[in-house]
C-alpha cells in the first residue's frame, strides 16, 4: 500500500508554521508599542550610572522608625538623629531603637551638637533638648511665612535654613538671633537663594564656612558666618556631573576634608564633589531608589512636599542615606 | 428551562379556568375575567409609572454629576490625549499657580536636558506648544497654559510631578466635555483617576495643602 499523497510535506509544514508564530509574535510585539504612551517623559538614559563612577558599597539597610523622615544627623555618641512625623528617633547604627523624642507637630531637621544637646526645628521654631530628651527650650517663631528645612550647629552658634524666607538665620546657642545669611544684596555681591520648594540645607564645615544649597540655581553657596558669599559651584544638568530637574541639590554633608556630598531628588542620587565644586564620584545612583525616582509630588504628603534624599556622615566615614519616600536609610562604605 | 415555562404556564391557565369555572371556591369572593382584566391593566400601568419615574430619576442623578480626573490619583499615562471621543480632548492641563515655584528651569516646560534655557522648540516638550513662558524677574518665570493647544497628554505633568512641586495637573475641562454616560478615558485610565463628581463642584483643584 503507497503512501497517500500529501498536500504539505512535514518541511513545508514547520516552515509555514514558523512563520505563523513570527508573525504573531511581531504582531503582538506592535501592539505592545501601539498601547505604550507616546508622550512619555523621557529621562531614562538619565537614570543609569556608570559602574565606574560608584565609589560606595552599602553594607546595611533598615527602616526608619519614624514616619515621614525628613532629615538625619549623627550625634557624638554615634547615634543616628531621625527627624520625622512624631517627632525625633534615635537609633544606634543598626537601626536599634535607642530613644523617642515625642513632638506634637512635625520635626522638619535636626542638629546634634558636640556636648549631646539636641536642635529640633519644627516649622517656624527651634525646640532645644538635652541628651535624654528632655525639652530645656522653645525658641521664638521666625515668623509666619517660616519653614525650616536645615539646622547646624557649631561650638557656639545654630544656623537655621528657613526654606519659607530663603535666609539662613545665624543663632547664639541660646536662640537669640545674630543675623541673616544668603538674603540678595548688591552690596555684598550676594545674588540671594531661590528656593521653589521647601528643601534648604545648611551645614557647618571644619574651616569654619557654612555650605548651603541653593536649589533654585542648582548650586552649592560657600558662605562666612559674617554672611559674605565666599565660593559657589555647580550646574544645571541631568547628566550626573549636573544638578538635575528644577531645583537641586536638596541636602548636603560634609567630608572631614571639605568635599561635600549633595542629595537630589527627581533623579535621587548621591554624589561627592571636591572642596572646588568637581564631581568626583557617585556614592548612590538613581537606581538604588527606584521608589523614590516614581513619587516625586504624587507621594502623600499632608504638609509638604516629601520627596528626595537627606545624607549624614559618621566619625568612621560611613555616610548614612535617607530615602524620604521609601523611609529607609541606606549605610554606604567606600569601596576598598 | 423551556420546559419548566411551559409546564408553569400551563398550571397557571389550570388555575385560572378552574376560578372562573368555580368563582367561589372559599371565601366566595372570585375573579372574572373582566375584573381580572381590569385589574391586570391597572398593575401594568402601575408598574410602567413606576419605571418611568425611576428612569427620570436615574436621568437626573446622572445629569448632577460629571466625570473629573483625582491629581493625587493621576499617573500621567498619556492616555487622556488619545482616548477621549472629542477630537481634541476635553481633558486639559491646568496650573496651580499658588504651588508653582516659578522656576527658571522648569520641568514641565523643557526637555529633561535642554541645550539652553530659553523658548527653542528643540528645548521644549510640550508636543503643541501650548506653555507660554514669561519672564517675571531674575530668576522668575510664569508658565501659562493655552487650553486651545493642550491636548492633555501629561507629559508637562510629569516633569512637573517629579522634578517639582506638582503645580501643573489635568482636569476634565466641563466647558467642552460632552459628559458621556461611560467615559472613555475612564475606560482605560492607568490610575483609575477618573470619578464622577458633583455638577456644582466640578474641579478638583490643587491648593497649598497639596504643596
Amino acid at each position: 500500500m503507497s503512501k497517500p499523497a500529501s498536500l504539505v510535506n512535514r518541511r513545508e509544514f514547520i516552515r509555514q508554521g514558523a512563520g505563523i508564530v513570527a508573525g504573531a509574535g511581531a504582531a503582538l510585539a506592535l501592539a505592545r508599542v501601539a498601547k505604550a504612551n507616546a508622550f512619555a517623559f523621557d529621562a531614562e538614559g538619565f537614570s543609569k550610572t556608570d559602574p565606574k563612577l560608584i565609589g560606595y558599597e552599602e553594607i546595611k539597610r533598615f527602616t526608619s522608625r519614624q514616619s515621614e523622615p525628613r532629615r538625619l544627623a549623627v550625634g557624638p555618641e554615634q547615634r543616628l538623629y531621625v527627624a520625622g512625623k512624631n517627632g525625633v528617633s534615635i537609633v544606634d547604627f543598626e537601626g536599634g531603637p535607642a530613644a523617642e523624642i515625642g513632638l506634637a507637630s512635625p520635626a522638619r531637621c535636626i542638629a546634634v551638637a558636640a556636648d549631646g544637646t539636641v536642635y529640633v526645628g519644627l516649622r517656624d521654631h527651634v525646640e532645644v533638648f538635652d541628651r535624654k530628651g528632655q525639652r530645656l527650650a522653645a525658641w521664638d517663631s521666625c515668623g509666619p511665612k517660616a519653614w525650616l528645612t536645615g539646622l547646624a550647629v557649631g561650638e557656639n552658634e545654630l544656623y537655621a535654613a528657613n526654606a519659607g524666607e530663603r535666609v539662613v538665620v545665624r543663632y547664639d546657642r541660646t536662640g537669640k538671633v545674630l543675623g541673616r545669611i544668603g538674603q540678595k544684596s548688591l552690596e555684598r555681591n550676594v545674588p540671594g537663594l531661590i528656593v521653589p520648594s521647601p528643601y534648604l540645607d545648611v551645614k557647618l564645615g571644619r574651616d569654619g564656612l557654612l555650605r548651603v544649597n541653593n536649589p533654585g540655581r542648582h548650586r552649592v553657596e560657600t558662605y562666612t558666618t559674617a554672611g559674605d558669599l565666599e565660593l559657589s559651584w555647580g550646574a544645571p544638568s541631568a547628566a550626573i556631573e549636573g544638578f538635575c530637574g528644577c531645583c537641586n541639590p536638596v541636602g548636603l554633608a560634609l567630608l572631614p576634608d571639605g568635599r561635600c556630598i549633595t542629595c537630589e531628588k527627581g533623579l535621587p542620587r548621591v554624589k561627592v564633589y571636591s572642596p572646588e565644586g568637581k564631581f568626583e564620584s557617585v556614592i548612590a545612583g538613581t537606581e538604588s531608589f527606584p521608589r523614590n525616582a516614581k513619587a516625586g509630588a504624587l507621594n502623600d504628603k499632608s504638609d509638604g512636599v516629601l520627596g528626595g534624599l537627606d545624607a549624614a556622615l559618621d566619625a568612621e566615614g560611613r555616610v548614612y542615606v535617607l530615602d524620604l519616600v521609601a523611609g529607609e536609610i541606606r549605610v554606604m562604605r567606600r569601596k576598598a | 428551562m423551556c420546559g419548566g415555562t411551559l409546564n408553569a404556564r400551563t398550571r397557571r391557565r389550570r388555575f385560572y379556568l378552574q376560578r372562573m369555572s368555580d368563582p367561589h371556591p372559599e371565601s366566595g369572593h372570585g375573579v372574572n375575567r373582566r375584573q381580572f382584566l381590569r385589574d391586570g391593566a391597572r398593575m401594568t400601568g402601575l408598574a410602567g409609572l413606576g419605571g418611568l419615574l425611576g428612569l427620570v430619576a436615574s436621568r437626573s442623578t446622572a445629569q448632577g454629576t460629571v466625570w473629573q480626573i483625582d491629581p493625587q490619583k493621576c499617573v500621567r499615562c498619556g492616555n487622556c490625549a488619545t482616548h477621549c471621543v472629542l477630537e481634541q480632548s476635553a481633558v486639559k492641563c491646568v496650573h496651580a499657580y499658588a504651588i508653582c515655584g516659578y522656576c527658571q528651569l522648569c520641568t514641565g516646560y523643557f526637555e529633561p536636558e535642554p541645550n539652553d534655557l530659553n523658548t527653542g522648540a528643540e528645548n521644549c516638550h510640550c508636543p503643541t506648544a501650548a506653555i507660554k513662558r514669561t519672564y517675571v524677574e531674575d530668576p522668575y518665570y510664569e508658565y501659562t497654559i493655552d487650553e486651545r493647544l493642550c491636548i492633555g497628554c501629561a507629559k508637562c505633568v510629569e516633569g512637573c510631578n517629579r522634578f517639582g512641586n506638582g503645580s501643573l495637573f489635568l482636569q476634565v475641562r466641563h466647558d467642552r466635555c460632552l459628559n458621556c454616560n461611560e467615559c472613555a478615558i475612564s475606560k482605560v485610565c492607568a490610575g483609575d483617576a477618573f470619578r464622577r463628581v458633583p455638577a456644582s463642584q466640578p474641579y478638583l483643584l490643587k491648593t497649598m495643602s497639596h504643596a
